[in-house]
């Protein structure tokens, strides 16, 4: 098990060296109308919800394993609680993010470490969550493409760009500006919920995750 | 305070017993369960979390040689496939019109789930060294596992429902700490018939 575990830690490390520097988008920097922030995207649920993903995790290009993803969320308390199961219904991963940080309740290996909570969580608060506070800026293109940012205290930016035609994308930069998550959101969308999402981490881990709503509530 | 004494011990001797039932009725099922050659079935999954209103369903079938080999495969919503043959285990998942060998997570744990399964329908509820059975005749007929120490983290209990056809297993339910349970529900049950050795190929 300390083997396994060592390999998982080993391969990530491996992953993490090797995952390419993306350099810093300029979108924000093209002359464009300014919308008003109330017109940014809103991608995310805004009351209570639950959906359960099929997901496939791919790293190296391989299938890494096909899992249901079963999130609850509460936007307005910011709590996010997550589950990652195997098609039998083994629970691999369970935990919650609050007021409190992240708590596990449940995690065999290799998904018992805190870096692989931190991770997921991550993710998770990226897919469903809303940046918290108001964009810093929010421009309308030409041919109608959106674009609106937000900047965290700790210097990290989510932007989000696209139109209900091309579909959306959110990008997670770092302090640095680097690229270091990238989601692609595709209709329809259930409850507020995009029925396809492809998330691509770049850094701390290099892995793809494609996502297929199955049931969302309540 | 001798006779309370004995009383007690023979109680949970009793209970710890699999013939807390009729003998009779534990062996012939037993019995029954290991002159099965093949199984091959479809089953209904209801996976019951406390975060979820309603239950996540998943559909599948099965087929199980006693000689050592057993296909479980999920239909809906998620396509998937473990194959065991022997010692070996393999997973399969379906995607963009191919079906792609998986790397899995929790391989331990899985295998240990599929070699249960291979024991329940063998009635080699004795021999499992992780859980210890108990079965009550009924109506309707159950086998109630309970796990030893370690495995109780993460199940309370197992109970397989038995069907008035002597050696085949309508339901199984596995409860969780915390609230959370899967009943798997088997339908179409045919019981030795001829299973084609292709089945138990990658698919």
């Amino acid at each position: 098990m300390i083997c396994r575990r060592g390999q998982w830690t080993a391969l990530l490390g491996f992953l993490f060296l090797f995952s390419g520097c993306i350099p810093l988008d300029q979108a924000d920097r093209h002359t464009a109308p300014s919308l008003n922030f109330s017109e940014c995207p809103e991608l995310f649920p805004t009351g209570p919800w639950e959906s359960v993903y099929q997901i496939e995790a791919i790293i190296s290009g391989k299938v890494f394993s096909s899992l249901f993803g079963v999130t609850k969320g509460d936007p307005a308390q910011g709590r996010l609680h997550s589950l990652l199961l195997t098609p039998e219904g083994f629970i691999l991963f369970e935990g919650e993010l609050g007021g409190n940080g992240i708590v596990v309740h449940k995690s065999v290996p290799p998904f018992d470490s805190s870096t692989f909570a931190g991770g997921l969580m991550e993710d998770v608060k990226t897919l469903f969550l809303s940046p918290a506070g108001r964009p810093k800026i929010g421009r309308e293109a030409m041919d109608g493409a959106r674009f609106c940012f937000w900047e965290g205290p700790d210097g990290f930016r989510t932007e989000i760009r696209g139109s209900a035609d091309q579909g959306w994308q959110i990008l997670r930069r770092d302090a640095q500006g680097e690229t270091i998550k990238e989601v692609s959101l595709n209709g329809p969308y259930i409850q507020g919920l995009a029925t396809h999402l492809k998330l691509r981490s770049m850094k701390p881990a290099s892995y793809r995750l494609k996502m297929t709503l199955i049931q969302v509530g309540p | 305070m001798k006779r309370v004494l004995l009383i007690g011990i023979f109680s949970v001797v009793g209970l710890l017993s699999p013939r807390a039932g009729s003998a009779q009725d534990w062996a012939s099922m037993t019995e029954a369960l290991r002159n099965i050659r093949s199984i091959k079935a479809e089953f209904l999954q209801q996976r019951t979390l406390p975060i979820l209103t309603k239950p996540l369903l998943s559909e599948g079938r099965f087929f199980f040689q006693a000689s050592g080999s057993l296909r479980w495969e999920y239909l809906r919503p998620l396509r998937s496939v473990m194959i065991q043959k022997g010692n070996t285990l393999e997973y399969y998942h379906f995607s963009d019109g191919i079906w792609k060998p998986e790397v899995t997570q929790a391989v331990e744990t899985r295998r240990m789930v599929i070699t249960e399964i291979s024991r329940w329908f063998q009635g080699r509820f004795d021999q499992s060294t992780v859980f210890q059975p108990l079965y009550s005749p009924g109506p309707p007929g159950r086998v109630i596992l309970t796990p030893r120490e370690g495995v109780d983290q993460f199940i309370r209990r197992i109970t397989i429902f038995l069907s008035n056809r002597i050696g085949v297993i309508d339901r199984v339910e596995i409860e969780e700490p915390g609230g959370s349970r899967t009943s798997i529900e088997f339908k179409k049950i045919e019981i030795n018939s001829s299973l084609s050795s292709e089945i138990f190929e990658k698919p």
